[in-house]
């Protein structure tokens, strides 16, 4: 069941970076990468 | 003045003049009013606080980001605009009973993500032109969807509010169901009829048949069978389904949460209706979510910094030695307000205290009505998250001409809310 949570966390980041890289404007971008720090520590375990 | 007071100051002039003056997003403004009150405080720039802030509510980011996708996938697939369509068919000779179902349609997806912003975004969307072809005014059709899609983040089965302070006193969310129906169906009723009624007497059904030919669906035979209509809804079906089995039989299917579960009914969703690219459906439904778990991101730093600092303790403090009638008083006041912020900030910073406050009485009544009071912060400029994506929809520019048609629900999810916390003995014990 970790490994489903993880890949479900893995799955919503894939899309949270891809739009990070989409969004023109910087403020949004730094919105998103608030939202990418849980997710990547989450994915690899770190907290 | 309590050092304390200080702090707390400092963050929220921070705030103030990030989201008005500077602009920037509320996420960020939140971000830097919590890095002002660590720095005020003597603690630097806690990198590890403002981390771990964030950690508050990733679940709560993956049970909107998963149900947002749900949402986009039963919308792409046809099924909303499909149930729609039936209800206002069927139901179009009785005005009353209409708007109470497009009231639930309006809700639903609020219901099952926890977030107004999704049921503004997918079915305030899909309701808003059926809404005026009715008859009903642009402003009071805004007002009908930002209502709708707070009672809808407030009603069960998901209630992030009533978590965020069932978490702040140790209580499960468990038994609110029934509590959380009886606040929310009488006020959502009144609300729907109170501004659509008299409007909605001069529906022109034709016109609505004309225009919804073409929007409905194309090929305009999901109507025409019955067949094809309950294949849309599987996808619905399989979620309340995995939502209720793990509850209903526990040792034979496990509770696999609420994430997973969309996830498992938005795959079920690219089947059974019209075609939908999952990957860009996805990547869609992260987008118009972002904005909102950015701020679930902000109010992390934002209660972290204040439980640092002491300033939560302090308002604790203050709101359990007010006398009861200011203590009902604050509530009214105070909750609403602070949804400036965001209403699940409000929840939090002073949903918990002000339950702390009334611990002699049933927990769960006080609770979910504290959680019904603080989802109108979702009006609260400037973050009024349901309100401004709400005149989006409609197309109204000026957000306080919409607010200014909510006023009167509000005062009706204030005062029902005070009296399940007054009677909330009485209330628990029966229902309870």
């Amino acid at each position: 069941m970790a490994l489903v949570y993880r890949l479900l966390v893995a799955f919503v980041l894939l899309f949270t970076v891809w739009e990070l890289f989409d969004e023109e404007d910087l403020w949004n971008q730094a919105n998103n990468a608030l939202v990418i720090i849980p997710l990547l520590l989450r994915v690899l375990m770190i907290k | 003045m309590q050092i304390e007071l200080i702090f707390f100051i400092a963050m929220i002039v921070t705030f103030l003049i990030g989201a008005f003056l500077l602009k920037l997003p509320i996420s960020l403004s939140m971000m830097l009013a919590s890095i002002a009150g660590a720095l005020v405080s003597g603690h630097g720039i806690p990198i590890k606080h403002l981390v771990e802030g964030t950690f508050g509510y990733i679940d709560t980011i993956l049970v909107i980001a998963t149900a947002m996708m749900f949402m986009k996938v039963i919308e792409e697939s046809g099924a909303l605009d499909t149930l729609n369509f039936l209800i206002v068919r069927k139901f179009h000779n009785n005005p009353v009973l209409l708007l109470i179902l497009i009231m639930i349609i309006i809700m639903f997806p609020g219901m099952i993500t926890g977030s107004s912003t999704a049921a503004v975004l997918s079915s305030g969307a899909i309701v808003a032109p059926v809404l005026m072809t009715m008859g009903i005014p642009v402003a009071e059709t805004g007002a009908i969807i930002a209502m709708g899609a707070i009672y809808g983040m407030i009603a069960p089965p998901v209630n992030v509010p009533a978590m965020i302070i069932g978490g702040g006193i140790d209580l499960p969310y468990v038994g609110f169901t029934i509590p959380l129906l009886l606040l929310i169906v009488p006020v959502a009723v009144f609300t729907v009829l109170f501004l659509g009624l008299k409007y909605a007497k001069n529906f022109d059904y034709e016109q609505f048949i004309l225009s919804s030919t073409n929007s409905v669906d194309s090929s305009s035979e999901l109507v025409k069978s019955n067949v094809k209509e309950i294949k849309l809804f599987i996808p619905i079906l399989v979620l309340i389904f995995l939502m209720l089995a793990s509850k209903i039989a526990p040792q034979i299917i496990p509770n696999l949460g609420m994430p997973l579960i969309f996830l498992i009914s938005a795959i079920v969703g690219l089947f059974t209706g019209k075609k939908v690219n999952f990957i860009q459906t996805s990547k869609s439904a992260v987008k118009s979510t972002l904005p909102v778990l950015g701020i679930l991101m902000g109010v992390g730093m934002f209660i972290q910094i204040m439980t640092l600092t002491g300033v939560r303790g302090f308002i604790v403090d203050v709101a359990l030695s007010l006398p009861s009638v200011f203590l009902y008083l604050g509530i009214a006041i105070f909750i609403p307000l602070f949804g400036a912020v965001s209403a699940f900030g409000s929840s939090s910073v002073l949903g918990v205290p002000f339950c702390l406050a009334l611990l002699g009485k049933n927990e769960i009544i006080v609770a979910a009505a504290l959680s019904f009071i603080a989802g109108t912060g979702d009006l609260v400029p400037p973050t009024a998250l349901a309100g401004i994506f709400a005149a989006q929809v409609v197309g109204e520019e000026n957000y306080f001409n919409i607010l200014k048609k909510c006023i009167i629900p509000v005062i009706a999810i204030v005062v029902w809310g005070l009296v399940f916390i007054i009677f909330a003995n009485p209330i628990g014990d029966l229902i309870l």
